[in-house]
């Protein structure tokens, strides 16, 4: 483990269905993501992406393989090692290609509820923050069917902060955003990862963005391609949460 | 955070409309319950308002309520010649239909052995007693007559003293208690002329005779409106009501069961034959209608639960991703189920104070009901909320991901 590392995929395999039907997802799929850096994951549809973070996130584990969490095995040939459900509300935060944001409550309940599983206090004053980080506090007691895409986006991103996550898994977040918001969300992403050092791994298929991107990995037929890489401009400091 | 009550929040007046269906639903449920009740109770009313410790009936039947009953009326005397009862009354009982005022009129007619009973032991809301051998009645409020109003009968006006409330037959017909003279008087449809007439004959016969010149008092006694002319049929009583002294109940149940001309029964032996007789179909009819009806109503709130909690599938999965504990998703579903109980179990009651009384049987809601129907409310939506449990328990939080 270095000492920078969120989460540590080694060997991952999955597959869908059986004999002639069996649909590899997941084929021997290694991947580190470190601390304070934001990644991309391209590929194609069907090549495993959505798996991917299905299993990083810990929501379904690959059949075969290991996953580390900050240095710790938490999964291991698709047993777990550790209270998964605990570990998403503590250290893990997503943000989906639509928003998912829950219909019932404003957008501050929908970041103070993320504030609360998480355990963490002053949840309300927490929410108040985040949403004045992401710049949409002044919609705090709207309900998400009011908020347009962004706002809904930016709420969104801000319930993935609430618990100070260690690790963002972001599945599309800008598929249903024009050019102009997307790449406003996925800054946002780039400041989330370098300013409180977490770890964003974002799914996505907008190539006009990458040079956001600290590192780009790309999938096809279940594999990462030997292609990912490191892009050049590196990582900007830490600061504390 | 209260999840459930944010859910409710949101979505309030679908919320309270499917509260009010529920409520609509629980008070058809308790209404059921109630007139169950209510007959239950009419029907042992007349049998409890008496307070008699037995009843004397005719041999081998049933009566007075459960099949006719005809008995002598010297009964009654030798009833109270035995050892340990400190009183014997006479009883009538018969169902007549009038018209008053234009509307269809059904009155139980209940003889009391006035002066001996006036009626003090009934439960009386209004008015007072019988004070007069003939022409006062009281009746049951139900009927709608007031204090003071006059109801003709055979031809007879009988002018309404006071009034009882729930005193009603397992028909549900409003009771009228009169003296055994004048419901026998209406029985018979004799004219009071007729009586007042016999009852001078027979003085003038008394007084040509040397027992009658000897004893005048005897004049008295035959003009005593107890006293039933001998020339016109003796009518016969549906019952004597015998008061034991305590502790001799079955000691002289014993006495009266060795005569060959009638049947005892205690009390609770007369409520017994009424309940098991005249109400036991109506009884059974209504139970397994509000065994439906609640079964119906457990079935309605679980489809509504389970379709609550459908709709909100992607929301619950959403949160389940988050890493919301199970139980507190759970405590969701319930608090949810409870509140739609509460609030339904409020409806109906509310509902239940202003339809139950215009229902025209009479709608009892016993205190056994009135702590059995919320807990009933409470254990129906617990247990209607399984199905709701069981499928926020199974959802897959990775359907958050599928967009």
């Amino acid at each position: 483990m270095t000492e920078t590392e969120a989460v540590r995929a080694v060997s991952l395999r999955k597959t869908y269905g059986s004999g002639s039907a069996a649909i590899v997802a997941l084929d021997d799929v290694t991947l580190t993501l470190a601390r304070g850096t934001v990644a991309a994951l391209l590929g194609p549809s069907g090549s495993g992406k959505s798996t991917l973070i299905k299993a990083l996130g810990f929501v379904s584990p690959a059949d075969s393989g290991e996953v580390f969490f900050e240095g710790r095995p938490v999964v291991k040939d698709g047993t777990a090692l550790a209270d998964l459900s605990r570990l998403r509300r503590k250290h893990l935060g997503f943000v989906f290609q639509k928003a998912n944001l829950t219909s019932f409550l404003t957008a501050r309940e929908n970041v103070e509820i993320a504030c609360e599983f998480g355990g963490k206090a002053m949840g309300r004053q927490r929410a108040r923050e985040l949403l004045q980080y992401l710049d949409v506090a002044h919609r705090e007691n709207s309900y998400p069917e009011t908020l347009s895409g962004g706002e809904q986006q930016r709420v969104a991103i801000a319930r993935a902060l609430a618990n100070e996550p260690s690790l963002i898994l972001a599945d599309e977040p800008t598929a249903a955003l024009d050019s102009v918001r997307s790449r406003n969300v996925m800054e946002l992403f780039r400041k989330v990862a370098h300013e409180r050092g977490a770890a964003v791994l974002v799914v996505t298929h907008d190539h006009r963005a990458l040079d956001i991107f600290d590192v780009l990995h790309e999938m096809e037929d279940g594999r990462i391609r030997p292609s990912s890489h490191v892009v050049a401009h590196g990582q900007q400091p830490r600061q504390p949460l | 955070m209260n999840l459930a009550m944010r859910d409710v929040r949101r979505h309030l007046a679908r919320f309270i409309g499917t509260a009010a269906g529920l409520g609509l639903l629980l008070t058809v449920v308790i209404a059921m319950q109630g007139i169950y009740a209510g007959m239950v109770d009419d029907a042992t009313i007349l049998t409890r308002a008496m307070r008699a410790n037995l009843w004397l009936v005719q041999r081998d039947t049933r009566g007075p309520f459960a099949e006719g009953s005809r008995l002598d009326p010297s009964i009654e005397a030798r009833a109270a010649a035995v050892p340990g009862v400190r009183r014997a009354r006479p009883y009538t009982y018969q169902l007549i239909q009038r018209e008053h005022r234009g509307a269809v009129m059904r009155i139980a007619l209940v003889g009391l052995g006035w002066p001996d009973d006036p009626g003090s032991s009934l439960p009386l809301v209004r008015g007072r007693y019988l004070l007069q051998p003939h022409g006062e009645v009281i009746v049951d409020a139900s009927l709608g007559l007031g204090i003071g109003e006059s109801l003709v009968l055979a031809g007879e006006p009988y002018r309404i003293v006071g009034h009882t409330k729930n005193a009603l037959t397992s028909g549900g017909d409003s009771v009228a208690f009169m003296s055994v003279a004048d419901a026998q008087l209406i029985a018979l449809d004799q004219p009071a002329e007729a009586l007042l007439l016999e009852r001078q004959r027979v003085v003038e016969r008394l007084r040509r005779t040397d027992l009658g010149r000897g004893q005048p008092a005897l004049e008295d006694l035959a003009t005593d409106p107890r006293w039933r002319a001998p020339t016109l049929a003796s009518p016969p009583l549906a019952a004597i009501l015998v008061d034991t002294d305590p502790h001799r109940v079955a000691e002289v149940q014993s006495q009266l069961r060795s005569w060959g001309d009638v049947s005892v029964y205690t009390q609770a032996e007369e409520e017994a034959l009424l309940l098991g007789g005249v109400v036991q179909r109506a009884r059974m009819q209504i139970g397994l209608f509000t065994v439906i009806l609640t079964l119906t109503a457990a079935v309605i709130v679980m489809m509504v639960m389970y379709n609550l909690t459908l709709e909100k599938t992607h929301d619950l999965a959403v949160l389940k991703l988050m890493g919301a504990p199970r139980t507190r998703l759970a405590g969701m579903v319930l608090q949810q189920a409870w509140l739609l109980g509460a609030l339904g179990y409020a409806l109906a009651h509310l509902a239940g104070q202003v339809a139950f009384p215009m229902f025209p049987r009479r709608v009892l809601i016993t205190s056994t009901i009135a702590v059995l129907a919320p807990l009933a409310t409470f254990v129906i939506v617990t247990l209607a909320s399984m199905l709701g449990l069981h499928h926020v328990l199974r959802i897959d939080p990775a359907r958050a991901l599928e967009g």
